[in-house]
């Protein structure tokens, strides 16, 4: 009897105490209530998505790691996919134009830059509640929505009609049902989106000396935005918008090109939008896959241990691009010693890089070298996320910009002016054009050879209307009319139940 | 109740004093002699395995050994008696004999026999229910290392699939797929300890394995039942004489199956033809399959120890096994220890305890990739000359596949304590309490060391490409697992006249708590001794480390109602709760009821001799699933997405990365079951016959979402879709005698299954199956389709022209692939749209098989024995993804593809010319899944009872088996059998290939 009261005292024991043995909370996870910090660390989590860059499916996708290379550099004339012929041919794909919808790294583009937006309307919820003094809510929300801005910008340029996401799906129903999820937005849109957002953030940010390295400033915005209303051609806002920023005293061109894309030139003087590196859990954290993918590869007779994977090598014709003289293009290119001679290549570093014979290709990409001698550049040994910080805008753009709307404007001498400060420190002569085309086309050729392989060229062509002349020249398979644009990736097409419509011509 | 406890107690001690006045007598009055000799099945006459032998009006006994032999003292002039569940007791007078043969008949109700029905025995013939009893000897003659994969062909609806790895657990698949999620796991219960992983249970202390496969059998586990539950029984010992038994087997196993790969000069054929430019051959051949694969040695050692007196029994067992594996540097050791024990405490009250701890100990081959680049690596470059590696990534960017398993040690040891103890007191004979604590704790611990070498001539026969490791690196995880359970349970058993009532109350409550942590540094010394964290560099330190939680509490309760043996009632309810859903969604209720007739005991039938059994049962019950993660409604933050403003240490940051569904509630599957099971033929012929309608709903899936919504990995857990198996399943069994000294069975089983999506619930269909190069996906899991079917372009042909491809066109004209050339597949414009892309997929069959069954049977002759059985399934498709890595030129090629390529004017429409590789996922990719295969013969030969009596042993047997030894195969790669998530199964991409096993083995009882 005593046996069965007090199997029934424990059984009662039991249910009394079943509420809270039922409530476990989650382990080793904090969630959006439990997180103090949550505003401010959903914030640098949106900073972090810019180094995303998984190419093959991975969680966050790609936002500035192969798929951006390919999609920007290599699609253009400025580089080819370099690398053996059979390695990535989808990468090939988009060189030659023979892409199609169901391409990885278009797919890995979509995926990046949707997540990094996503994550930026997470930022925004939380700022929204977050208990923190008016000035720096204000200030957070303006850096991440110039982030989500920059998204957009690089998305529409990339696909053209996207989808409008501005805020967070409640959950998988909610994303899958609500048609702002489903179908594209016409392209103004989306560009309304952007200028919102980065009128949103030049109002509430400081100039770039009030605020710190590597964060978005005023002047971040103020130049990104004049970009857009390049593509847009709205010239006055552009003028005005970089005659802001170069009044504002905050930048000026560093006198050495050479050491612009180099550790020593890191947030320089020039620097405008430019994604961080540094250390992180006793590792290299930068950008995945940037410098790997476009180091100089082993090819041939080998016999050397090479610093990466050889994509993305510039072209003969970006080679001879350069004007004599000009000292951009020792600091662009990576020149195999192709001269029978067997001197090889000597870097910055004192790395020196074998003859043709034992190279894959024989141009690469200097910028995105880093040096994996630690006493020059840091480096700790994570080949697949140097510490590369890469340039996104910085103050020469701003000065082309300045010199190609004030040229439309009728303002010649105002561009040339511009023009010739960007040209002397390339140690080259003032231009020889005169008259509004001669100067459009001199501005155009010097966006080129300023700003090679730093992501511009494809959308520089495609803005300015050449894109299909300089690819067929350039003896690409490009369609006019299809190509302009990246297909919509088709898994994308198929979660969507079809409702997102394809670009024209895939 | 009061007054009938001291009445009780004081009626056991008048008889205890009455037994020991008795022994006292014997003792007095008789001598002792040892009694040896062999209990055989009177129907097959086989050795009758685990017949209770007792000295009659004693408790002096024994049990036989798995030869059906016993040995035990017993007065000359005193009584056997034999008796055994589901045979008839015989009585043998001793009368000086010291050596006995005694026939044991099957009773005339063979399905009498008890079975373990979860919190509780039941009488066969009592369940209303689908459960099948396998034998642990059955299982465990089989050299493999679970009892799972042993079960393989033996029980109807219950499809079991291995990989030849070792160490590795197999994939159970209880009446089809029938949910979407990765909790697919059948439940095991080893002795009351719930788990889903029986690798530490040595198959050698098994003594019953029973299978619970429908609704109504299983709802009594609730949330647990939806995939089946598996009840382990293991050995216990008998009061009576110690036994000692040994068991030993060893032998050599290799691969089942090769896939051949083009030679040096096939494959420069095939490449020079592929890219234009002329590859030389060279002097060497590389069979890379072959530099990877090897013979493995294995072998198993038991030694078990039993015994026992009135006041308690025990079982004690050593287990020691080896396993190489078939890859180099792959090997298994796992040592088991058990010891059961049982203790009287009174006539009322009893305690047991069964304890088992295993030590696993596994040295992992790195497959990964090395699977994926044995298959490309060109054989025109060497594996390892001098103990340099060929350079296969200089030559084509392929890692060498030798190298890839060399490079690295990489280890994983497990400890793990499982066990029970109980306490069971029974006030009076109608009345039972339990009260059981059970835990499971698993302590693994890997390690992994990567060693340093550079891609140059000490490492490789030339300098250069990319396969190097600057720093050496060292990485340890630590995983701790903690599993109890508590049972408490009333038992109510009576029997009115013709009625009997047995009645189940109860309560369990469980909590699962895991930890882990690794730790990481680089450049830690080559040497073993020297594999130790402190002895990397400092700088380079990583760690990590989380764990999970979740607690589940429940009421249990179940009637049995038996009328007169012939009509028959079991009901049973659980209540789940759990910590895995939220508050609102977290009870779940799962009823069942089962009905059953036994038509043999209705008067109409007396007097019949065709059937000695006929019963009927159905049965309706409610079971859920929670095996999702713990944090599955609750959105959660991904800490550490840190960035480096201005350089240096980098600010840590943080993302919601996972999109949630806070309404997530149970899913619950419904299944009726109708059966007729019955005995014929004096008992001859015995079989089952079944039809089964399983309907799962509110199916947790991941289902697949737009980039757009922020989903850091694309799916989203939700509560989408349904699926229904439908199935038949018909076992038979048949065994005579064709003289006395010779005798046979035979018996087999046949599954035959439908498995379909009745519908998503407005989710979006799952893509899934993904292979990487141009194959995002190859699975589509849809309404009307099976789970994960495979969803490809439909290959029509081969081009054999130019012209031809100009012809392809679409009703309005279009060129639909105007990049082909002759030689290139020509795809199905499904949609007629004028071009190939995505939307001209076609569902092409899917991996579950439409039928598989299982052939069983033995021979016994004399001291002779022979088994065999075979394992087969049909009906379904295969998807040769390890085709699809090919990605570049200089890959290699299957020899089959080499010589079955297109060449002009050749005709061939199912291979293309010479390629790159890189095509798109289609039906070329897919073959038939079916096989039929040998699983397993053996051949024993037991020592005559003569010459054991002059060694003094009870039993010597000897005997060899051979396991996997033949299969008939369609499919090309190395096997059909494929485990896998229910949306991405059936899909070869670097599955360990298969084994065959020959080994011998010999048997010693004392």
């Amino acid at each position: 009897m005593k046996f069965l009261l007090y199997t029934g005292a424990a059984l009662l024991g039991l249910a009394s105490c079943q509420k809270s043995f039922l409530d476990v909370p989650v382990q080793g996870q904090a969630t959006t209530a439990t997180d103090p910090n949550l505003a401010t660390n959903l914030v640098t989590g949106v900073y972090n998505s810019l180094l995303n860059g998984e190419a093959f499916g991975g969680s966050g996708g790609d936002t500035h790691g192969p798929s951006f290379i390919a999609a920007t550099s290599i699609i253009s004339d400025d580089a080819d996919k370099g690398s053996t012929q059979g390695d990535q041919p989808a990468m090939g794909d988009i060189d030659n134009f023979s892409l199609t919808p169901t391409n990885n790294f278009v797919a890995a583009l979509w995926d990046g830059y949707y997540s990094g937006i996503s994550r930026s309307n997470q930022a925004l919820a939380a700022l929204q509640t977050a208990s923190i003094d008016a000035k720096t809510k204000n200030q957070l929300s303006g850096e991440v929505r110039f982030i989500r801005a920059y998204y957009y910008f690089n998305l529409v340029r990339f696909f053209g009609k996207v989808p409008k996401v501005v805020r967070v799906p409640k959950d998988a129903q909610d994303a899958n049902t609500d048609p702002n999820f489903q179908t594209r937005a016409p392209v103004d849109t989306i560009y309304k989106v952007i200028t919102d957002d980065l009128q949103f953030a030049i109002n509430s940010l400081d100039l770039r000396s009030a605020s710190q390295t590597g964060h978005i400033n005023k002047g971040t915005a103020q130049t990104l935005l004049a970009k857009v209303y390049l593509y847009q051609k709205k010239w006055k806002e552009a003028y005005d918008l970089t005659q802001t920023v170069i009044s504002s005293g905050q930048y000026s061109l560093v006198p050495d090109y050479s050491t612009l894309w180099r550790q020593v030139g890191n947030n320089s003087a020039e620097s405008i939008f430019e994604i961080q590196s540094g250390q992180f859990n006793n590792s290299d954290m930068g950008i995945s896959g940037y410098s790997m993918w476009q180091g100089p590869r082993v090819g041939g007779k080998g016999g050397w241990t090479d610093l990466g994977f050889g994509f993305c090598t510039p072209t003969p014709d970006l080679v001879a691009a350069y004007e004599p003289g000009d000292v951009r293009k020792a600091a662009t290119i990576i020149f195999i010693d192709n001269s029978g001679k067997y001197t090889g290549t000597r870097l910055f570093d004192g790395f020196r890089i074998p003859s043709a014979d034992s190279v894959q290709n024989l141009y690469y990409n200097y910028k995105a070298y880093h040096s994996e001698n630690p006493q020059v550049e840091s480096y700790l040994g994570n080949r697949g996320q140097k510490q590369k910080n890469v340039k996104i805008l910085r103050y020469a753009e701003v000065l082309l910009i300045h010199a190609e709307a004030a040229n439309e404007l009728g303002q010649t001498a105002t561009a040339i002016a511009d023009l010739n400060q960007v040209r002397t420190r390339a140690k080259l002569a003032a231009t020889t054009a005169a008259g509004q085309a001669d100067v459009r086309n001199a501005i155009w050729k010097e966006r080129r050879v300023e700003l090679a392989m730093e992501h511009d060229r494809f959308f520089d062509l495609v803005r300015t209307g050449r894109a299909a002349q300089v690819m067929k020249a350039a003896g690409k398979n490009f369609v006019a009319g299809k190509n302009e644009l990246l297909p919509v990736p088709s898994l994308q097409i198929a979660l969507s139940g079809n409702r997102l419509d394809q670009n024209n011509g895939y | 109740m009061n007054q009938m406890y001291p009445l009780t107690r004081s009626v056991s001690r008048k008889l205890s004093l009455l037994l020991l006045l008795t022994l006292l007598f014997h003792l007095a009055q008789a001598a002792d002699i040892t009694v040896t000799g062999i209990v055989r099945d009177a129907s097959s006459g086989d050795p009758a395995i685990g017949v209770t032998v007792k000295v009659k009006g004693t408790s002096t006994g024994t049990i036989t050994g798995t030869d059906g032999r016993f040995s035990l003292r017993a007065p000359d002039n005193g009584t056997l008696v034999f008796s055994s569940i589901g045979y008839e007791s015989v009585e043998v007078p001793v009368n000086g004999q010291t050596s006995l043969t005694v026939s044991i008949k099957p009773s005339a109700q063979e399905l009498a026999q008890v079975v373990v029905v979860g919190y509780g025995t039941q009488r066969k013939v009592d369940v209303t229910g689908a459960t099948v009893t396998i034998k642990g000897e059955d299982l465990f003659k089989q050299p493999v290392m679970t009892a799972t994969q042993a079960m393989q062909g033996k029980v109807a609806g219950v499809q079991i699939i291995s990989s030849g790895q070792p160490g590795s657990s197999p994939v159970i698949r209880v009446r089809g797929t029938g949910t979407a999620l990765a909790g697919t796991a059948a439940l095991f219960v080893v002795d009351g300890v719930l788990t889903d992983d029986i690798a530490n249970i040595n198959t050698a202390d098994i003594v019953n394995v029973d299978v619970l496969k429908d609704a109504s059998a299983t709802a009594i586990y609730g949330s647990r039942g939806a995939n089946g539950v598996v009840i382990i029984t293991t050995k216990k010992g008998a009061a009576g004489k110690m036994s000692i038994n040994y068991t030993v087997n060893a032998g050599v196993r290799s691969a089942a199956n090769l896939v051949k790969m083009a030679n040096a000069a096939e494959y420069a054929n095939y490449v020079s033809a592929a890219s234009g430019n002329l590859v030389q051959p060279g002097t060497v051949s590389t069979d890379w399959y072959g530099q990877i694969l090897r013979q493995g040695f294995q072998q198993n050692h038991n030694l078990s120890i039993s015994g026992g007196s009135e006041k308690g029994t025990y079982f004690l067992s050593l287990g020691y096994l080896t396993d190489q594996g078939i890859v180099i540097d792959n090997q298994y050791k796992r040592l088991t220890l058990r010891s059961n024990n049982e203790y009287k405490l009174s006539e009322k009250l009893k305690a047991g305890v069964t304890a088992s701890y295993s030590n696993g100990d596994n040295q992992i081959a790195n497959l990964g990739s090395a699977y994926n680049n044995a298959y490309r690596a060109a054989p025109i470059i060497p594996a390892k000359v001098g103990g340099r590696y060929g350079n296969t990534s200089v030559y084509q960017n392929v890692g060498n596949a030798v190298l890839d398993i060399e490079n690295n040690n990489n280890n994983v040891k497990d400890n793990r304590l499982q066990g029970a103890a109980y306490l069971e007191y029974k006030p009076v004979t109608w009345l039972t309490f339990r009260s059981s604590m059970g835990a499971d704790w698993i302590n693994t611990n890997g390690r992994v060391y990567n060693y340093k070498f550079e891609n140059d001539t000490v490492t490789f026969l030339s300098p250069g490409g990319n396969q190097r490791n600057p720093n050496s690196n060292l990485s340890f995880k630590n995983e701790k697992t903690l599993h109890w359970t508590w049972d408490n349970t009333v038992t109510f058993n009576r029997t009115f006249g013709r009625h009997t009532i047995t009645a189940l109350a109860g309560t369990t409550a469980e909590q699962f708590t895991y930890t882990w942590f690794t730790a990481f540094r680089k450049d830690v010394p080559a040497a073993p001794n020297l594999w130790y964290i402190g002895t990397g560099n400092a700088n380079t330190s990583t760690n990590d480390g989380n764990g999970d939680k979740w607690s589940r509490n429940s009421y249990i309760g179940r009637l049995n109602y038996n009328y007169d043996d012939t009509y028959l009632l079991t009901a049973t309810l659980r209540a789940d709760g759990s910590s895995r859903f939220p508050k609102n969604n977290r009870w779940g209720y799962f009823p069942s009821v089962g009905v059953g007739w036994v038509i043999s005991n209705e008067n109409f039938l007396k007097g019949q001799n065709l059937f000695q059994t006929l019963k009927l049962r159905a049965s309706w019950g409610r079971v859920g699933n929670d095996r999702i993660p713990s944090d599955a409604f609750t959105v959660t933050v991904t800490p550490n997405l840190a960035y480096p403003f201005g350089g240096g240490i980098a600010t840590p940051g943080s993302a919601v990365t996972q999109i949630k569904d806070p309404n997530l509630k149970w899913e619950t599957t419904e299944e009726t079951d109708f059966a007729v099971e019955f005995s014929a033929l004096k008992g001859r012929l015995t079989g089952e016959i079944g039809y089964y309608n399983k309907k799962a709903s509110d199916l947790l899936i991941n289902v697949k979402v737009p980039s757009v919504s922020g989903d850091g990995d694309g799916v989203v857990l939700t509560n989408a879709a349904s699926i229904r198996n439908q199935g038949l399943e018909v076992m038979l069994n048949w065994r005579g005698k064709i003289t006395e000294d010779l005798s046979y069975r035979i018996g087999g089983n046949l599954t035959l299954n439908k498995n379909s999506v009745i519908g998503l619930n407005g989710g979006q269909p799952i893509l899934d199956g993904g292979i990487g190069a141009a194959q995002q996906y190859t699975t589509r899991t849809d309404n009307g389709q099976p789970v994960g079917s495979f969803y490809v372009l439909k290959v029509l042909g081969v081009f054999q022209t130019d012209d031809e491809v100009a012809a392809y066109k679409n009703a309005q004209g279009t060129v639909i692939q105007p990049s082909a050339s002759a030689g290139s597949f020509k795809y199905q414009d499904t949609n007629g749209d004028g071009k190939i892309d995505d939307n001209d997929r076609v569902f092409a069959g899917a991996y579950q098989p439409k039928a598989y069954f299982g052939v069983n049977g033995g021979i016994t002759y004399k001291s002779f024995d022979l088994s065999f059985d075979i394992y087969g399934n049909v009906g379904n498709q295969v998807y040769n993804g390890k085709k699809a890595f090919r990605q570049a030129v200089t890959d290699n090629v299957e020899r089959s593809m080499a010589y079955g390529r297109w060449t002009p004017g050749s005709g061939i429409q199912n291979e293309p010319a010479a390629n790159a590789g890189n095509l798109p996922a289609s039906t070329y990719y897919l073959e038939s899944g079916s096989f039929v295969r040998l699983n397993n013969v053996t051949l024993g030969y037991a020592l005559p009872e003569t010459v054991l009596k002059r060694l003094g042993i009870s039993t010597i047997r000897v005997f060899a088996t051979l396991q996997n030894i033949y299969t008939n195969k369609k499919y090309s790669g190395f096997t059909s059998e494929l485990p896998g998530d229910p949306t991405k199964s059936g899909i070869e991409l670097n599955a360990y290939p298969t084994t065959k096993t020959i080994a011998f083995g010999l048997n010693l009882g004392f």
